[in-house]
């Protein structure tokens, strides 16, 4: 940082805003919360769900509904816009404050063409032309990476992807060149390797164009990767707010250290191994009149926590924390690791046997698959119907108490795969095998014993559970199902699975909506454990959790694994949370399984292109370049799936010839023509394969 | 814009305005229970008996002796208006028990197995809706004698298809829940999941259905006596009263007035009782239980 940056006047000075629904103190969502944001500087702000920080977005940008109270100053470039009439407030947004969301795929309107969107704030503000706007709408989308950026602009929003759509709207709040972009969330619904381009993009903007940023996030990595100064928000309150390096190097208040403490590393764990998680969960109507709100929490409290409100205090120059002993509060306590190295399995001895699997979806049939050609001057109607192959020849196996892993973007297929080992789903082709039978030929009370030993936790946390069914009813209804037990001992039943997930018996009679989200997939977890099943597909557990509750539950899997000898096929778009649980993990591109090894051997040596590029992604590493593909990626029929975006492709090669799964070590394959090392980029393609 | 609100927040404004019930709902159930009270104790209310005639006091204007007037014969109005009350809540009440004991489970079932079933269910009941409901029921009436029950069946099955559709389009959006999807990987029967897990997330929005069907049948029961298909005279009916009060509506308004008001009312108040209800039994729409 240099002083000039500093010492000018403020572009954002928020004072003392508080954000209250429906008219109480009890329900505020931001509690006197000030900060300064400087012209060219980029302040994130991270707090877990609930904890206020998207209201502090909404008032700043006028979103919230008008019943809402705002009170305190929030200074725009010397105007508090508190006070602004709706006209003149409406004047600034857009002109003066761009803002981007979390959700690209619903920000753009789908009767629009790209172009126009973005053009529309040009016009609207800046009283350009349209057709002028339009030209500028063109070079933007350029600015923004994007390829072919005249069809882009031509294009409806249903025809980009998750990334392009991102791109397109970063564009429009950017068209009027404002000094302030508020930004909320921007990368979570996307995948980790756009979710890196995108970070980048934001990067190079900031530089050239000296926009502030006001970053609102949950991932404390982003914040890290983008920000010069990072706000901690926890229960409505700031509780701690310094430099990134201050914050997350040397964190002063308890809450910040325990969030750094629960996110998964991004190294292989022992069998033993925990995560360090925070009890408990945040209080959804905070008193911080009285006490310290995260005292429940606090593995450091004692009396004088209780004691009245903490205040920020300056723990060292320019660095605030909400707590009166953030001098003396030590590193996050570890959990005691146990050393198991190995699981209890043998390998080679398979539950779950998955040979040359594939699963294919009709793209376009019926009367859309009627294409019109016309042949030799002549029109001709066939049928052409389309297929999209979302599993394509997966062959894996899990054995008896294993974790395997499975990794891949959105759309790779990867939960269909798992749908497909529970037979949830009829393969096109292949097998699947369960304790030496074939699913398919497997039915009536065979199917149930099946359907009894092999269990589902999904990822959804808002429909897992039945909203009109009580706790109770939920996991009882596998014991009544599968006469796991007595009626009468149905209630003692549930009690135990309860306590198993760390849940007290009292929410037998709760009701999904009265739960957490971190509690609602304990919930899920006890109902796949009431039939005591040994093998269970989760489909992305924790997604959708806080990192502080994400830590706790994937304790809790490791833990049941260990207890009751579980197999879990664990999916996950996060290597990281991946690597903390699994024994071995697959990496999967397009219905294909590019890479499969031990955590260690996977991140240690990834041999794979595609593997490296996902782990480029959350490392922070430079990302290998990308073949430009457009904003369509078209699988070849024939070559490697991803040759298309693999900056070693030999189109020659790898657009004509499927790469067969090269075995480096006894646990690790990966399916590449070429023989990528661990050390350099450089690479020689194998004998065999040019030979065939 | 739509406010922006995490979860969390939401939940907490919504608890913190859970307790009064929703002013829709209050109005309406009064509305529907003074109706309802009305209807049972007729008998007892009636200032006169529906059929007495005061030859003297013929096209009499609402005054105390008579609230709602007379008509042509010197019946009382407001007598007339109490005893067709207890016909037309009937037939409201049993058409659509009749509807959607058709409709419901047929829309759980096209919605659940989608595919064949689905497309022979909702074409049937697309057939079905295609009929104008009046020359429907006209012709089950014209060709046998008319009474209370089978009006009420024939206006039952024709409101059927609605239910059914709606009962789908529910169907349809619970089955991308992933509790569906869990109570597959138990291998759950048919049965189980129709009635356990599908039919108590559908039912606030069949309330609002349900209550519209009432409001449907009550009018058509009115729509068939006026054409003198329904209730027969002298029985009082208030799509009869209407009909009888026509030839008057220039001298006496009050005889085809009052039965319209009493109409108009019935509906307002059962609509008001079907959104209210909605809003109380959505888990989603209140805070705690």
């Amino acid at each position: 940082m240099n002083d000039t940056v500093i010492h000018a006047p403020p572009l954002l000075d928020v004072r003392n805003l508080t954000v209250r629904y429906g008219g109480h103190l009890d329900h505020a969502a931001v509690r006197d919360v000030s900060f300064l944001l400087h012209p060219g500087e980029a302040l994130g702000i991270v707090g877990e769900s609930g904890s206020g920080k998207s209201s502090i977005a909404g008032a700043i940008l006028d979103f919230l509904d008008p019943s809402v109270r705002i009170d305190g100053q929030i200074l725009f470039e010397g105007r508090d816009l508190t006070r602004l009439s709706r006209k003149d407030r409406r004047a600034v947004l857009g002109r003066r404050i761009g803002s981007v969301f979390q959700d690209p795929f619903t920000a753009l309107n789908p009767a629009l063409r790209i172009g126009r969107q973005i053009a529309e704030p040009i016009v609207r503000h800046l009283g350009v032309k349209p057709y002028e706007a339009a030209r500028r709408a063109v070079d933007l989308l350029h600015e923004m990476g994007i390829q072919r950026a005249e069809e882009v602009a031509g294009a409806f929003p249903h025809q980009l992807s998750g990334g392009m759509k991102q791109r397109a709207l970063i564009a429009a709040a950017l068209a009027c060149e404002p000094p302030l972009l508020i930004l909320d969330e921007p990368t979570t619904a996307l995948d980790v390797t756009v979710e890196a381009q995108i970070l980048r993009l934001l990067a190079r903007q900031r530089q050239q164009k000296r926009v502030s940023l006001l970053f609102i996030s949950h991932n404390l990595g982003i914040v890290q990767r983008l920000c010069d100064r990072v706000a901690v928000m926890y229960a409505s309150q700031f509780v701690e707010l310094g430099t990134v390096h201050s914050v997350l190097e040397q964190s002063a208040h308890p809450y910040s250290k325990g969030l750094l403490a629960s996110r998964p590393p991004l190294r292989a764990a022992a069998r033993g191994n925990r995560l360090p998680a925070i009890r408990g969960q945040m209080p959804s109507m905070p008193r911080p009149d009285t006490a310290c709100v995260f005292t429940p929490r606090c593995p450091f409290a004692e009396a004088r926590c209780t004691e009245g409100a903490q205040v920020l205090t300056a723990a060292s120059p320019g660095h605030l924390a909400r707590c009166w002993k953030a001098d003396q509060v030590g590193d996050w306590p570890r959990q005691g690791v146990e050393a198991i190295d190995q699981g209890p399995f043998r390998p080679g001895d398979a539950l779950v046997n998955v040979t040359r699997l594939r699963k294919t979806f009709s793209a376009r049939r019926g009367l859309a698959a009627w294409r019109l050609s016309v042949a030799a001057g002549r029109p001709r109607l066939r049928y052409q119907p389309s297929e999209v192959a979302a599993v394509d020849d997966v062959s894996l196996s899990v054995s008896p108490g294993e974790v395997l892993g499975l990794v891949g973007e959105s759309g790779c297929g990867k939960s269909t795969l798992g749908r497909l080992a529970l037979r949830l789903l009829h393969q096109t082709a292949g097998s699947v095998e369960f304790d030496g039978a074939d699913l398919s030929h497997v039915s009536g009370s065979d199917l149930t014993t099946f359907r009894k030993q092999a269990q589902i936790v999904f990822q959804n946390i808002g429909s897992s559970l039945n909203p009109r069914l009580s706790v109770g009813e939920a996991i009882e209804r596998p014991l009544a199902l599968f006469g796991l037990a007595k009626p009468h001992e149905r209630r003692q039943r549930v009690e135990e699975l309860l306590d198993m997930v760390r849940l007290p018996s009292s929410y037998r009679q709760r009701y999904p909506h009265q739960l957490s989200g971190g509690e609602r997939q304990r919930v899920a977890i006890a109902r796949a454990l009431a039939t005591e099943p040994r093998f269970i597909v989760c489909d992305e557990p924790v997604s959708a959790l806080d990192v502080s509750v994400q830590a706790a539950i994937v304790n809790l899997l490791a833990d049941l694994r260990d207890q009751f000898g579980l197999a879990y096929l664990f999916i996950s778009h996060d290597l990281a949370v991946v690597a903390q649980l699994s024994d071995r993990v697959a990496v999967m591109y397009q219905g294909r399984i590019c890479e499969i090894g031990t955590p260690a051997e996977l991140l240690a040596s990834p041999r794979h292109p595609y593997t490296r590029m996902l782990l480029a992604a959350v490392k922070e590493d430079p990302m290998p370049e990308e073949r430009p593909a457009g904003y369509q990626v078209a699988t070849s029929a024939l070559g490697c799936a991803f040759a298309a975006r693999c900056p070693h492709c030999l189109p020659s090669l790898c657009d004509t010839t499927p790469p067969p799964l090269r075995t480096i070590t006894a646990s690790h394959e990966a399916a590449c023509h070429f023989e990528l090392s661990s050390e350099t980029r450089h690479e020689v393609a194998s004998v065999s394969t040019i030979i065939s | 814009m739509a406010a922006r609100l995490t979860d969390a927040v939401a939940l907490d404004v919504v608890a913190a305005r859970r307790s009064p019930l929703p002013r829709a709902l209050i109005i309406g159930a009064t509305i529907v229970l003074v109706l309802l009270i009305a209807a049972a104790l007729a008998k007892v209310i009636a200032p006169y008996p529906f059929d007495q005639m005061h030859i003297r006091d013929r096209l009499s204007p609402p005054s105390l002796h008579y609230l709602a007037g007379t008509d042509e014969y010197g019946r009382d109005v407001f007598s007339r208006l109490l005893i067709g009350s207890q016909l037309s809540l009937l037939l409201g009440v049993i058409a659509t028990l009749i509807s959607m004991g058709i409709g419901v489970p047929l829309g759980l079932l096209a919605g659940y197995r989608r595919g064949l079933t689905d497309e022979v269910i909702m074409r049937a009941l697309d057939i079905m809706m295609a009929f104008p409901p009046i020359m429907l029921v006209l012709l089950i009436l014209a060709v046998t004698q008319p009474s209370l029950v089978k009006t009420a069946f024939a206006i039952g099955v024709l409101s059927a298809p609605p239910i059914g559709r709606v009962t789908r389009s529910v169907t349809l959006d619970l089955m991308s829940g992933e509790f569906m999807e869990a109570a597959r990987a138990r291998g759950e029967r048919l049965h189980y999941v129709l009635r356990r897990e599908l039919l108590p997330n559908v039912w606030p929005l069949l309330m609002v259905e349900a209550s519209l069907r009432v409001v449907f049948a009550v009018l058509l029961g009115a729509v068939l006596s006026f054409l003198g298909f329904g209730v027969q005279p002298p029985a009082a009916d208030w799509g009869l009263m209407i009909s009888d009060g026509r030839a008057f509506v220039d001298k006496a308004p009050w005889i085809s007035l009052a039965p319209g008001i009493a109409m108009s009312i019935t509906v307002i108040g059962i609509s008001l009782l079907g959104d209210g209800l909605r809003e109380v039994l959505d888990p989603r729409m209140d805070g705690r239980r």
